[in-house]
């Protein structure tokens, strides 16, 4: 591993066996699952789930998003009815990703992407997306065995996060920010141009507004709603009428190197 | 409403299904046939309008009263330093981390 490090742009070894030239491009996701998994595993625990049920969540549901969402959701009692509901919004934005890859999958069998469908998320997709679009030889086989090695590290990391918390007193308040952390990267992430920025802050307001009128997550689901048709015809107008707009400006960012593989989300 | 593990598991089903179905049609409608434009266009905002709902919840909400509360200041301050981190780094690792690090040391001096 660290001999590579000073040259990682090496011609890759035509003998390396497939399992390892696709786990050498999963290996960062599979790294930063683990920190996020734990996090994820202790909440889990704490809002009552036991082991077993935070592995079948981790291999069924794979999204830190959403298993961070059942974890608050369960500490504060909500109705099942309310947290299916917000997981379905929270899952919805999947279309988006499922359908940007649909060309590099043309012609698979539907088994095939039933499998492929049930192992995606945000962070797998993103590499895959990047590789379909500049890898020539990448096909679904690869871009499947990615989404496998990233399911495992999380799920065991969520596994080990459940025993720690079984182990220790974890202080949750802290724990819980790692959910807020998380979405607060995934806007960073979205974030392409001025536009984007006025419509996070539409959002705000009315998610506040809303879940104060409605008392209950249902103002989460409500706003987004509203939010994101503002955007949509926010949008819309100003390509119609001021094409120039500066609010259409893309934003550049540092860390340029890295964005590549984050910055295809937006396509 | 109190859970139990019987209960757990019935929302892990209702989870998975509600989590396989965005994921699954799309790319099975879309590999055979195009995307509509409009759908892509309504679609590509759903998520930060749906993140930014959340963090909104988890900074300005009180998860009881459902009444809008301006006191975590270890969270706002913490907030701030992750989309810092998060815009220079672009690392989700690292954005988490720093972020739990930075609410824990907060916590402690704001209290």
């Amino acid at each position: 591993m660290n001999k590579r490090r000073p040259n990682p742009k090496q011609v890759p070894d035509p003998d390396e066996p497939l399992w390892r030239s696709t786990l050498r491009v999963a290996m960062p996701l599979n790294l930063s699952y683990i920190p996020i998994g734990l996090a994820c595993g202790i909440l889990l625990h704490a809002a009552g789930f036991n082991t077993l049920l935070t592995g079948l969540v981790s291999l069924l549901i794979f999204s830190g998003g959403a298993q961070f969402l059942i974890a608050t959701m369960l500490t504060i009692n909500s109705p099942l009815l309310s947290i299916v509901l917000m997981l379905f919004f929270l899952e919805l934005r999947y279309a988006l990703l499922s359908s940007s890859l649909s060309p590099y999958l043309k012609g698979q069998s539907n088994r095939f992407l039933f499998i492929f469908a049930v192992s995606l998320n945000d962070e797998n997709y993103a590499i895959n997306y990047l590789k379909f679009a500049t890898d020539k030889k990448w096909t679904g086989k690869e871009a499947l065995m990615v989404e496998h090695y990233s399911l495992l590290f999380w799920a065991v990391s969520n596994v080990i996060g459940s025993l720690i918390g079984s182990a220790l007193k974890i202080d949750l308040g802290v724990v819980n920010f790692a959910l807020t952390a998380l979405f607060l990267y995934m806007i960073v992430m979205q974030i392409k141009n001025r536009l984007t920025i006025v419509i996070c802050l539409i959002s705000g307001v009315f998610a506040a507004l809303c879940m104060m009128l409605t008392k209950s997550t249902l103002g989460l689901v409500i706003s987004t709603i509203i939010a994101s048709l503002i955007g949509f015809f926010l949008e819309t107008t100003l390509k119609k009428h001021l094409p120039d707009s500066h609010w259409l400006w893309k934003l550049r960012s540092p860390g340029a190197k890295k964005s590549v593989v984050e910055n295809t989300e937006d396509n | 409403m109190n859970w139990n593990s019987t209960q757990h598991f019935w929302l892990i089903i209702l989870g998975f299904f509600v989590a396989f179905i965005p994921r699954f049609f799309p790319l099975m409608l879309f590999t055979k046939r195009e995307i509509p434009e409009w759908f892509n266009e309504w679609m590509k905002f759903v998520p930060v309008a749906l993140f930014t709902a959340l963090v909104v919840k988890d900074i300005f909400i009180d998860s009881e009263s459902y009444q809008f509360i301006f006191s975590k200041y270890s969270e706002m301050i913490a907030a701030v330093i992750v989309v810092v981190v998060a815009y220079r780094t672009r690392s989700m690792a690292i954005s988490v981390i720093i972020g739990l690090i930075s609410v824990f040391l907060l916590s402690m001096v704001i209290a």
